[in-house]
């Protein structure tokens, strides 16, 4: 038994020098709100692809393709099993709804991924709390990330110690196999608590909740980038939706494969 | 007989950044083996190696001939027993006594055998009053007792234990290095990860010492743990007597001393000298 943690690996931030890295992440998470819309309300191919290409840009931009790839990778298989899906129970233009969907899947996984390859979880935090999330659960939200790679390395001693005691994972049946993950699970579960209790006791020893209002050594701020990335954003946001609600969108636009 | 033998082993988590490199070893059966080192030098990454947890990049490590590569950890486990650091990293069970029993269940014991086993391992360990209680109930130095006895308990051809002193009272540390003993006695090989150059100097005979993934020294623990040069390579702390050894140089201490008794007698013999002239 191998750990999936592939999928983690595209959300896991290095920090880059560069323009995307570089935006208020804000200013992102705007860009992240505008693509998913933008994905989820058309059922026609066009627009979620323009989309997806955006952010294929936005990579490269932002150089993380091989980080990006990745994450695409390990929803391959998980995209597939959206068109088969989506293509069977579709009742009509089976083959444009099931494309649509699976493209709305990669666009949304890689316009996420985009945010959290070039977003540091403490920039992310930081922008939650500009935007009035209370600290207590950025804080949860930034632990969370911190102790992904720890749960892994856990699981991984643990399978270790067991199968070294004459466990064996690799055989056996599904009901079997469910019953191996007992030495496993418990374990990890008691110790994770375990971290838990011990990592609340290290935020209480450093005075966490002391007082209600409390200062931030690094703070953010909107620079003159990241408010021409809001105006550029806005335009395109304010032109589509006049021009959907007026009906002025050329008719391509709506194009939809035929089957 | 040849019990494990490493032949140019190189190891990497990750591409080509490699953890262990062009690692060569014979342990022959019925040695006791110190595996010593500063943090990080890839001693419990070489220790997993024994039983196929890890299988090598490049080279090949055979377990009693058999190559590790060709077995599962399963099969090797039942060969080479490794007695990990942290005992927490294994408790699943309600009761100690079900916890001491799970390697021997799946081993295919019967069920006779497994509970004359179990019972006497934890009298051997003083575990026995506690044999209904659960293993998380115990205290840091009983837990990793139990964790030993989970090991000992099917009785593996080599045993390996990572940091098996490390919050050990003094008295349940001499009964470790006494099982030891008994066990070494029967002509089980015994290998040790461990920083605790007294322990090295109580039980083992042969020490190695790594440093960046590499083996730096190889020998009797009388040359190497009294060797200067390698132990501060090895982020080493000589054992106090040997310190001590080593300030009455002048007096003609001989400067490889290990031991309380070797000390005393040198001691004795350098006055002796003394008085004579």
């Amino acid at each position: 038994m191998s750990i999936k943690i592939n999928l983690f690996k595209g959300f896991e931030f290095k920090h880059k020098n560069t323009l995307i890295h570089n935006l208020d992440p804000r200013v992102k998470g705007l860009y992240v709100i505008i693509s998913s819309i933008i994905a989820l309300i058309y059922i026609s191919p066009i627009p979620v692809t323009i989309t997806f290409l955006i952010s294929v840009i936005l990579v490269i931009i932002a150089r993380v393709v091989k980080e990006w790839c990745a994450t695409m990778k390990s929803i391959a298989l998980f995209a597939i099993f959206i068109f088969i899906l989506n293509y069977l129970v579709s009742p009509y233009q089976k083959l444009n709804f099931a494309i649509t969907m699976t493209l709305r899947l990669l666009t949304l996984t890689s316009v996420f991924s985009v945010f959290f390859l070039t977003t540091s979880p403490e920039d992310f935090s930081l922008a939650l709390l500009k935007v009035g999330v209370p600290y207590e659960y950025t804080l949860v939200f930034n632990m969370a990330i911190r102790f992904i790679p720890t749960l892994a390395r856990d699981l991984q001693t643990i399978m270790d110690a067991q199968k070294s005691r004459g466990l064996e994972l690799e055989k056996g049946g599904f009901l079997q196999k469910v019953r191996k993950m007992i030495p496993i699970l418990v374990p990890l579960l008691v110790y994770e608590i375990k971290r838990c209790i011990m990592i609340a006791e290290a935020l209480e020893a450093r005075a966490f909740g002391a007082i209600k209002n409390r200062t931030y050594y690094f703070e953010i701020k909107m620079k003159k980038s990241d408010w021409i990335a809001v105006f550029l954003m806005v335009l395109t946001s304010i032109t589509l939706l006049i021009l959907h609600l007026t009906h002025n969108l050329p008719n391509w636009f709506y194009w939809k494969i035929p089957y | 007989m040849i019990a494990i033998e490493v032949k140019n082993l190189y190891f990497a988590y990750y591409d080509e950044d490699y953890v262990l490199k062009d690692i060569n070893l014979i342990i022959r059966k019925g040695e006791r083996v110190a595996i010593m080192g500063e943090n990080g030098a890839g001693k419990t990454t070489l220790i997993k190696h024994f039983n196929g947890l890890l299988k090598p990049k490049r080279g090949y490590v055979k377990i009693f001939g058999k190559d590790t590569r060709n077995f599962s950890v399963a099969e090797l486990s039942r060969i080479v027993g490794i007695v990990f650091q942290n005992p927490e990293h294994q408790f699943f069970a309600e009761t100690i006594e079900k916890e001491v029993a799970f390697a021997l269940e799946n081993f295919g014991f019967p069920k006779e055998e497994i509970k004359r086993r179990v019972e006497n391992i934890l009298k051997y360990f003083g575990l026995l009053r506690y044999k209904d209680k659960s293993p998380y109930s115990l205290s840091e130095g009983e837990k990793k007792r139990v964790a030993i006895a989970s090991v000992l308990v099917y009785d593996p051809e080599i045993i390996v234990l990572d940091e098996p002193t490390t919050g050990q009272d003094a008295v349940q540390r001499k009964r470790i290095i006494d099982l030891m003993k008994k066990i070494s006695s029967l002509g089980k090989t015994i290998i040790a990860v461990t920083h605790d150059i007294d322990f090295v100097i109580e039980l083992f005979d042969r020490v190695i010492i790594m440093a960046n993934g590499r083996i730096i020294a190889d020998g009797p623990i009388k040359e190497i743990l009294t060797n200067r040069e390698v132990l501060s390579k090895a982020r080493l702390l000589p054992s106090p007597i040997t310190q001590c050894a080593w300030l009455l140089k002048e007096l003609g201490v001989p400067q490889n001393i290990l031991t309380p008794d070797e000390f005393v007698k040198s001691i004795i013999e350098v006055f002796q000298l003394e008085y004579k002239d």
